[in-house]
């Protein structure tokens, strides 16, 4: 255990990002005792720069909205060109672009199971919108209707996104395809 | 960070904080603490998803505070791991007296000095109990980021004797954040 706070720590103070979520599951059953002494470090030393993705992570929990559709719209991308992306970086049918949007969509506003989508998708996310999509896609907000807490600050996008699957129903009911296994898994 | 005191980058982050204060910016303030926000969280809460709520309750908290036009005589940073600490607390014992009071802690921090209310809770706080020579080693290490080779030529000790210091200060740390 002090192994490991004395590499967080090292690593910390030399301007680097550990990831707290990575020690403590290093840490095992000490875990608990780890996250308490890593809390107070962090609390001592001089706060690290925060990252564009966790600002795009806490906007999204904060405005009950999807962070992936978020850090698209900060890039200011149309859904298109992550599809284009995806069916081209993939080598898929560009036929079944259609397809791949529909699971797009899903994905990004929460509606898809993050959990058994293909590393090679998050692959091309991360290249296309310049940034860790796989670890934002953690965080899927409550469906509208569902937020307890509001937040002050102006929405800035209202009504960004509907959290109605677009993906045909019907496909479920034919043999998977690549596309199917991409994102839903083996 | 190598080559600045701790202290010094309170010191500037203190400044760029009363900037932005002074600019309006109290978005783009609190934001600059999202990170430490989500990874004290993250240390002490789990599953994901409740370490973001926390985290995302003390940025609602702080963000209202600032938008309702209330100043500190306190560094913004002491209010910010103040209200991180409480929030964290909050959620493992949900009652009422927390919110009270951090209410209070707020109320005084924006009336009375940092001297006429706590130590800053910088790097020495953290060092607290220990003897001098462990907080020399924690301090080299951890502040100074040193090798363990390099604390002990700079100590006049052999390696393993700074080795067993710096377990020992480990181990007074485990016991207090227990």
């Amino acid at each position: 255990m002090e192994l490991l706070f004395d590499e967080f720590a090292t690593r910390y103070v030399r301007g680097e990002h550990p990831d707290v979520r990575e020690y403590l599951e290093r840490a095992g059953p000490e875990r608990e005792e780890l996250g308490r002494l890593l809390d107070r470090f962090l609390e001592a030393v001089p706060a690290r720069a925060t990252s564009e993705e966790e600002i795009v992570l806490m906007q999204a929990r904060l405005e009950q909205q999807p962070p992936i559709l978020l850090l698209r719209l900060r890039r200011k991308l149309g859904r298109e060109a992550v599809v284009a992306a995806l069916v081209g970086q993939l080598r898929l049918d560009p036929g079944k672009s259609d397809k791949v949007g529909g699971y797009y969509h899903d994905l990004e506003v929460g509606n898809l199971d993050p959990e058994p989508v293909d590393r090679r998708v998050w692959d091309v996310l991360a290249d296309v919108l310049e940034a860790n999509v796989r670890g934002l896609a953690v965080f899927r907000p409550e469906p509208p209707g569902m937020t307890a807490s509001a937040y002050m600050r102006e929405p800035t996008m209202p009504a960004l996104y509907e959290r109605v699957s677009v993906f045909p129903e019907e496909a479920n009911a034919i043999e998977p395809d690549e596309i199917d296994v991409l994102f839903l898994g083996p | 960070m190598p080559g600045l005191t701790t202290s010094s980058m309170h010191d500037a982050r203190d400044a760029e904080d009363q900037r932005l204060l002074d600019a309006g910016e109290l978005s783009l303030l609190v934001e600059s603490y999202y990170g430490v926000m989500l990874d004290r969280c993250r240390a002490r809460v789990w599953p994901e998803a409740d370490a973001i709520g926390v985290a995302a309750e003390v940025a609602i908290r702080l963000l209202s505070e600032l938008k309702r036009g209330r100043r500190y005589r306190v560094p913004f940073r002491v209010v910010v791991h103040k209200v991180i600490g409480w929030k964290i607390q909050e959620h493992f014992s949900p009652a009422r007296v927390k919110e009270v009071e951090l209410e209070e802690w707020l109320q005084e921090a924006s009336t009375e000095s940092q001297s006429e209310l706590e130590p800053d809770a910088g790097f020495d706080a953290l060092l607290e109990g220990l003897t001098e020579l462990e907080q020399e080693v924690l301090r080299l290490r951890y502040a100074d980021d040193l090798g363990f080779q390099e604390i002990a030529t700079k100590l006049d000790k052999e390696p393993n004797a700074v080795h067993q210091i710096h377990h020992r200060a480990l181990t007074k740390l485990r016991g207090a954040a227990a």
